[in-house]
């Protein structure tokens, strides 16, 4: 999506320059929300003021809205039984092993030394065997993370200084 | 209902506020939530296979399936409401104050913890959902160790490691594996 506003908004309709939205674009990834709600506020609040964020926030949540209503309907009408329940049955397996390639995907992004390893295995085990709630853990490994670099920089200041 | 859709738009205003870095990690806290809003792993996976039809951030999808599920469109529209707030409110603090969120030591520690869990959480979503979906109908996971033959649905679980394999490895387009998922289910699980 963000590319498609990319489009529209500095290309076509030339309501703030390329450097801005890419300032924006990168902004959008980093604070918390969804992604492409985000890079839709900030453009719509820069072009065309509060008005402008509402207008674009909400169009972009309205046709997501009603299509996923009407898929939601939809799905609800399709049969529990006979053939369409196999089959059913077998989407419902293969979105379960979607996801975990989901887990594989982004772990081969964001795993890149030990401690975050660490912090992967420990977020799994609490949540399956610990019964803890997800947003618990974001809150938990937010903080973990906080330490774990200001400790990790507090190291390497001081072995700088022994040099 | 009104005190229902209150506490739908109030958990998913929390979730969005926590949610960095994309709709998988944001569908995990969902899934650990949406349990109190008698949303089942099962119907979870169906989900899934709703975000690959339905255009648009799997966050706001997430949001209206469960809402609709619980309240209906009342409840669909409090939990979409809800999930959006964080950017609205967000957008206006940044760019009233100025905020460097990006050069922000104190948010890319955060972020560098936070990401490194998330992988961690999206795979247990995806075995809390396996749990559910791998089983023989009427029976429950928590027999799997004494009676795994009975317990577990031989094709189900097939399907799902091939899905797994043929996605992870071989890159198969995941559009392409869930019909064909389907009509695998179809043929040998009617």
């Amino acid at each position: 999506m963000v590319p498609v506003i990319e489009r529209d908004a500095v290309e076509k309709h030339q309501l703030l320059s390329k450097d801005e939205f890419m300032e924006y674009a990168t902004l959008s990834q980093t604070m918390p929300g969804v992604i492409a709600l985000n890079c839709a506020t900030l453009v719509g609040r820069r072009a065309a003021g509060t008005l402008g964020m509402l207008v674009a926030g909400f169009g972009a949540i309205l046709p997501t809205f009603a299509l996923m209503v009407l898929a939601t309907i939809l799905a609800n009408m399709i049969p529990q039984h006979g053939p369409l329940l196999g089959a059913i049955r077998g989407i419902r397996a293969a979105s379960a092993a979607l996801v975990l390639s989901a887990a594989f995907s982004l772990g081969r992004y964001n795993l890149r030394n030990a401690f975050s390893v660490i912090l992967m295995i420990a977020a799994f085990v609490l949540v399956v065997l610990g019964n803890f709630g997800a947003p618990t853990i974001v809150v938990l490994s937010g903080v973990v993370g906080c330490i774990y670099q200001r400790i990790r920089r507090y190291r390497e200041r001081r072995r700088d200084n022994a040099c | 209902m009104l005190v229902e859709c209150f506490r739908l738009f109030y958990t998913f205003v929390k979730l969005g506020f926590l949610s960095f870095g994309g709709g998988y990690a944001m569908l995990s806290m969902v899934i650990s939530e949406a349990q109190h809003f008698s949303v089942s792993p099962a119907q979870f996976a169906d989900l899934n296979a709703l975000d690959m039809v339905v255009p648009g951030p799997i966050a706001i999808n997430a949001a209206t399936y469960v809402g609709y599920r619980y309240q209906g469109l009342l409840g669909a529209a409090a939990a979409t409401i809800g999930v959006s707030l964080p950017s609205f409110v967000l957008t206006v603090v940044i760019m009233r104050l100025f905020v460097h969120f990006r050069d922000n030591v104190w948010l890319t520690d955060t972020l560098s913890g936070i990401k490194s869990a998330a992988v961690g959480l999206i795979a247990a979503a995806a075995i809390t959902i396996a749990a559910e979906v791998l089983t023989v109908p009427g029976k429950n996971i928590g027999d799997v160790f004494h009676n795994p033959i009975g317990t577990l649905s031989l094709v189900c679980v097939i399907i799902f490691l091939s899905t797994a394999v043929l996605n992870i490895r071989f890159k198969v387009n995941p559009i392409l594996l869930t019909v064909l998922a389907g009509v695998v289910g179809a043929v040998v699980m009617s």
